[in-house]
């Protein structure tokens, strides 16, 4: 939920709440307010049948609201009010009233009076003040609620502007992040807060990508001397021992050379330091590497077959896609044996490349790790860097046994 | 011919100097930005070894200097930095080759004399091994005149190893030489054996001399000895 669209609700819940209180306490105190009115009008009435007793000894009696009558001692009653319901003659319904009762002794005779008021006409004045006040009451709220949802969301329309920029910001645009001046002091607390750590984490990722790319090409320079200096040592008329010693430094320098150019892919894939990605067509790849490769299919004498009857489009960027390919393929290729086959299969957002090869089948969980190699001259690498551009891509790898390793590669989406 | 190298690795520049000054190449080293602009806008070159990162500039930042005071030399960027780099950016600015670092002498070797024949003698120059001449411009071979029929791979092949007579060169820097950097598979270079076979059949028929040897049955040597 959306932060106005909480506060908002919220706010709604609260009003709603509490205009349901106001309305019980106002219709309660509405209630005792004419309460103490009504009595106050029954004593006044009391004191003015009092008053006409005692001056001319006239009894008052209008039925139902006032009612006298002498009475002996033994029909004294105390002071009450109570509820009660007499029959409404003229509208022939019963209606409730509230009967004031009480005995009072004039000239040394004693009268019973009865004071009646209707509680109809107590509802219907309630009624005529609370209507009115309670439609007052919800315009005021309904105003009150409206206005704060404007506000907020004029207020809070800066703060979805810098989120909007936070979110489509990336380290390896030029610039740092700028972000709106909101005139608010907490949320420009807020800017400066990430402002400060963004431009931090961008120059870390900066001097990490610069150091881990100069440290990776500085390492090439001193293998090159290396190798230079054995290839000019293989020069010399050297025995067949001191032959295959020097090629065997070569190798082991190429192979350092190479191993590092791998972890350098690595972490630039990590790092998401490729171009953007487009929509390619694994198809086409997957032929122009079978074209490239055709060398050392023909020196092992493998059989590929390309099952290319459905299309197979991933976005990614090229030339990690090129990447992608051609490790799986060269692996199916180097764990393949003489005369052997590869078998590459396209169905829908499915690529499968199996290939012949020893019985034994690897295992899924650890293949793709870095360094996890089975019985080969390779350096274990290439498959973790196969794992990694799928990860980085939505793609999903497994390795499966059955007649033939194959690799499965499917989109996740 | 004449080469400027420049490289910051003191050690490697003169493994690459002393190598390239054997082939009667008169060589010149610059281990920074400022003497390598100083020497291209003093000098003419016939071929330039560009290494990009140098302690003090870009070594593509030379390229419009040399563009300006040396336009007909040929350019080759030497980088430690592969494909997925500087490999565009610096054709782009008009380098004739790029070599990614670690390579082979031989590899050079064979660049130098490429990028030098296209760009200084516009592929006019006939390279002649006894019985051999090649043309470079139209890729033909000829033996005691007649003219060979090549895959292109058997072509480069040969030009390999006549790029570098006399030398002794491993199956690995052969490989890479014809079918580039992904070759990485140690036990794969079988294939090399094909097409050697074949060129050997090919200009044997034609009357031509066997000239390779095979060392430790490890790798070739293009020699009349």
């Amino acid at each position: 939920m959306k932060f106005l669209q909480k506060i908002n609700r919220q706010y709604l819940l609260i009003l709603i709440v509490l205009m349901i209180l106001i309305s019980i306490s106002g219709y309660f105190l509405l209630r005792a307010i004419i309460n103490k009115e009504i009595r106050e009008d029954i004593y006044e009435k009391e004191y003015a049948i009092i008053q006409e007793i005692k001056s001319q000894n006239n009894l008052v009696n209008i039925y139902p609201i006032i009612e006298t009558k002498e009475i002996s001692k033994k029909e004294i009653q105390p002071k009450s009010y109570k509820e009660i319901y007499l029959m409404d003659e003229a509208e022939g319904e019963t209606e409730a009233y509230l009967e004031y009762t009480n005995s009072v002794e004039i000239n040394n005779r004693w009268y019973l009076i009865k004071i009646r008021h209707s509680f109809l006409e107590t509802n219907d004045l309630i009624l005529a003040i609370a209507l009115p006040l309670l439609l007052l009451l919800v315009l005021a709220f309904a105003f009150s609620f409206l206005i704060t949802k404007k506000l907020n969301q004029t207020l809070w329309k800066d703060f979805e502007e810098n989120l909007q920029r936070i979110e489509s910001y990336s380290f390896r645009e030029t610039g740092k992040l700028s972000l709106k001046n909101t005139g608010i002091e907490e949320f420009n607390r807020l800017n400066a807060t990430i402002t400060k750590m963004t431009g931090k984490l961008r120059a870390d990722y900066f001097s990490l990508k610069e150091f881990t790319e100069n440290a990776s090409h500085e390492i090439q320079t001193p293998l090159t001397v290396l190798l230079l200096n054995l290839e000019e040592l293989l020069q010399q008329n050297l025995s067949e021992t001191e032959y295959k010693q020097v090629v065997s430094a070569i190798n082991a320098a190429k192979r350092l050379s190479s191993l590092n150019r791998s972890l350098l892919l690595l972490t630039k894939i990590e790092n998401d330091q490729f171009e953007p990605d487009e929509t390619v067509s694994l198809n086409n790849i997957i032929q122009q590497t079978l074209q490239e490769y055709e060398p050392l299919l023909a020196a092992k004498k493998l059989k590929a077959e390309f099952d290319s009857k459905q299309k197979f489009f991933v976005k990614i960027n090229h030339q990690l896609a090129e990447i992608l390919i051609g490790n799986l393929l060269s692996n199916a290729i180097k764990h393949n044996m003489r005369n052997g086959a590869i078998q590459i299969i396209i169905q829908q957002n499915e690529l499968k490349i199996c290939n012949t090869g020893p019985e034994n089948a690897l295992t899924d969980k650890t293949i793709f790790n870095r360094f996890t190699k089975e019985k080969s001259a390779s350096y274990g690498l290439g498959l973790a860097i196969v794992k990694k551009i799928c990860e980085k891509h939505d793609l999903e790898i497994h390795y499966l046994k059955n007649e033939l390793h194959c690799f499965i590669l499917y989109s996740k989406s | 011919m004449k080469l400027l190298i420049i490289e910051d690795e003191l050690n490697l520049l003169e493994t690459m100097i002393r190598f390239l000054a054997r082939e009667n190449n008169v060589c010149e080293g610059a281990l920074s930005f400022q003497t390598a602009s100083e020497k291209i806008g003093i000098y003419e070159y016939d071929v330039i070894i560009l290494d990009i990162t140098l302690p003090d500039g870009n070594g593509l930042q030379l390229m419009p200097l040399i563009k300006k005071y040396n336009p007909d030399a040929g350019v080759i960027i030497v980088s430690a930095r592969d494909a997925l780099d500087d490999k565009i950016s610096g054709l782009d600015l008009g380098a004739d080759d790029y070599l990614t670092k670690p390579f082979h002498l031989s590899e050079l070797n064979a660049r130098v004399k490429a990028v030098w024949r296209r760009k200084k003698l516009h592929g006019k120059q006939e390279i002649r091994f006894g019985e051999i001449t090649i043309l470079p411009e139209k890729r033909e071979v000829y033996v005691h005149n007649k003219k060979l029929t090549l895959t292109r791979k058997e072509y480069d092949l040969l030009l390999f190893f006549i790029s570098n007579p006399g030398r002794m060169l491993t199956k690995e820097s052969i490989a890479e030489h014809l079918w580039g950097d992904y070759i990485d598979m140690a036990d794969h270079f079988d294939f090399i054996y094909t097409h050697l076979n074949n060129l050997r059949r090919k200009i044997k028929q034609a009357g031509g001399d066997n000239y390779v040897q095979t060392v430790y049955g490890m790798g070739y040597k293009w020699t009349d000895e």
